[in-house]
């Protein structure tokens, strides 16, 4: 049963990710393969909050979100004030950078991982209590991005994504509803992250790189961007996909490579034959009418 | 206070350990240049380049002049296929920066995930071992690396600035860098340029990954890194310049490898990303020299002439 639950969480979890990560690529048309990293600082920030400077649970989850939040605008500012491509340069060095920092500072629990996270909710109340939480947490934010999409802020978010010359001349500031709505599907990643940490109590950097990037990219590419099941659809397939080659018995060092394997394979196959994923918006990839022909 | 022999010792180290940097830098920028695309691909041609020398030494046990042809070889089909069966099928379809930005990233991980199935995890390099004899010039002492590299990255940047001086080609390139869409109504081939530009790119990527390889070990991810120190050159240098961008990655790869001298080397790496980070936020045009050719430009940027009267008040 515990198996179970660990997938259910685990199910729930990458569904938040791939969500908030819908926002910010599907609906808010930025680049960014660092929402892994945001992941990782939700974790470690209420993980040590709560564990060496002993915060109270809740507190260091809701801190977890804040942590991720605050670093995302840190990370978007300097680079939207540029350009878009310079966030998604950005966000790579963002990714291994902050990781390469948590596995060389003392107080990360460094490579080797930090432990004995105090857990929330199970001793007192069972782990049933958790799984109801973190599915009660996925389903608000299914529901936000949701309301988000179809309120009178989402519409402006298309017409900026769409085209961002005439949505400034109408007098609004495309640059802050870009950082946003970065941050927030970022603070959403850390929250994820908080969950993740106190139901497993134990992470390591390793958790984090360019493999859980790739996940959760092909979770949205393949689901179908801009679409609030699309990404639910994704994280439940792609979570199946490693749980389904675990049984194979492979050894580690050729179950990473696999895993990889079939997310970047995936992610490719569908961008060039099926570019709107399972669940279809509208042609997602295609670049403004003035820029048609022309990638840059 | 450091000894003057052990600064020089590992500047001069540092210089010739920048060679690959510069290559690489060069590569990406020249992409970027004339095709206007940001190839994070390439890092799966380094990946490739590198593995295709480390069988071709470690494997089959053959010399490395056949391991270098080899993977240059290796590396010029890669370039080739990924701009006539990717990048050519992009520019069709009219996709946005996003679409292309995800497919170059995740053929480079596709490529190192394959890398690591087939080679496993573990670093590798091309011959057996990277310890290469040195002889002792005054008191620094010069590796058989040193020179050859050294020598190797200034001819292939001698044959690529001549290559842009001198030929047809390589005036088109610049045609189509500045602008395509004229360089197309004159009659220039898009279409060629393009591949051209990758297979030249393709080529030094290939040089700088035997040299790195030489020298360094390799992990099947340790192309995105390098990749990452050419962007944060190519930004610095300025986007749109590949003489900018191999003397920014010169100059941060002897930062970065003189930077022992003041850091311990586990935060070596790390700097790297604060290149990238402080590349973007202070410099994203590129560092801006003081204008030398003053006088020259000035004569260029005088005010144009009053243009002719209208033909009927000539009348």
């Amino acid at each position: 049963m515990e198996y179970l639950y660990g997938i259910v969480i685990f199910v729930g979890l990458y569904v938040i990710l791939a969500t908030s990560f819908n926002l910010i690529i599907g609906y808010g048309g930025l680049v960014s393969i660092a929402h892994p990293v945001f992941f990782a600082l939700g974790a470690y920030a209420s993980a040590i909050l709560s564990r060496d400077v002993h915060v109270p649970v809740p507190l260091a989850m809701l801190a977890g979100f804040c942590v991720a939040l605050v670093a995302s605008i840190a990370l978007a500012l300097p680079s939207l004030r540029v350009s878009g491509d310079y966030l998604m340069i950005a966000s790579i060095g963002f990714q291994l950078g902050l990781l390469e920092l948590i596995k060389n500072v003392r107080f990360t629990g460094g490579p080797g991982g930090f432990s004995n996270i105090p857990p929330f909710l199970i001793r007192e109340l069972g782990r049933e209590s958790y799984v109801l939480l973190v599915l009660a947490v996925m389903a608000a934010v299914i529901a936000l991005v949701w309301w988000i999409a179809r309120s009178d802020y989402g519409r402006a978010m298309s017409a900026m994504r769409d085209d961002e010359l005439a949505f400034a001349s109408v007098g609004r500031d495309a640059m802050w509803m870009k950082i946003a709505i970065f941050a927030l599907g970022s603070g959403l990643a850390g929250l994820a992250g908080a969950l993740y940490a106190h139901y497993f109590r134990f992470i390591t950097p390793d958790q984090f790189e360019i493999l859980q990037s790739s996940a959760i990219l092909t979770m949205v590419v393949v689901g179908g961007m801009r679409t609030t099941w699309g990404p639910v659809v994704g994280a439940l397939l792609l979570e199946a996909l490693p749980q389904a080659i675990s049984f194979l018995h492979l050894p580690p060092s050729v179950l990473g490579p696999i895993q990889g394997l079939l997310f970047t394979g995936l992610v490719l196959l569908f961008m060039f034959f099926r570019p709107q994923g399972l669940v279809p918006a509208r042609d997602i990839w295609r670049a403004p009418a003035r820029d048609e022909g022309t990638p840059q | 206070m450091q000894d003057a022999t052990i600064i020089l010792q590992i500047l001069w180290t540092s210089l010739a350990t920048s060679t690959y940097d510069v290559l690489f830098a060069v590569a990406f920028a020249l992409v970027l240049k004339v095709t206007r695309l940001f190839n994070f691909a390439q890092a799966a041609l380094m990946t490739i380049a590198f593995y295709a020398a480390f069988v071709v030494v470690q494997w089959l046990e053959w010399p490395a002049w056949v391991a270098f042809i080899a993977m240059m070889a290796l590396t010029l089909m890669a370039s080739f296929a990924l701009e006539r069966i990717g990048f050519e099928a992009l520019r069709a379809r009219g996709v946005s920066v996003m679409f292309v930005f995800v497919f170059t990233f995740m053929v480079s991980e596709f490529v190192a995930y394959l890398a690591a199935l087939i080679f496993g995890t573990w670093p590798q390099t091309i011959f057996p071992t990277i310890f290469w004899p040195a002889t002792l010039v005054g008191n620094i002492a010069v590796s058989g690396w040193d020179l050859p590299a050294l020598g190797a990255t200034a001819a292939a940047l001698g044959a690529y600035f001549a290559f842009m001086r001198f030929t047809r080609t390589g005036q088109f390139m610049i045609g189509v860098a500045d602008n395509p869409d004229l360089a197309a109504l004159y009659g220039i081939d898009k279409r060629r340029i393009f591949l051209v530009t990758m297979l030249i790119a393709g080529a030094f990527v290939a040089l700088g990954m035997f040299l790195y390889g030489t020298r360094a070990q390799v992990l099947p991810e340790t192309g995105l890194s390098l990749m990452l120190f050419a962007v944060a050159a190519t930004i610095m240098g300025g986007i749109g310049s590949v003489g900018g961008a191999a003397i920014a990655a010169l100059i941060l790869g002897i930062v970065q490898n003189a930077s022992i001298l003041v850091i311990p080397s586990e935060w070596q790496g790390f700097l790297l990303y604060l290149f990238l980070f402080f590349a973007i936020v202070f410099f994203p045009n590129g560092l801006r020299l003081p204008r030398w050719r003053k006088f020259k430009t000035a004569t260029r940027d005088l005010p144009a002439p009053p243009a002719a009267p209208p033909a009927e008040s000539q009348a």
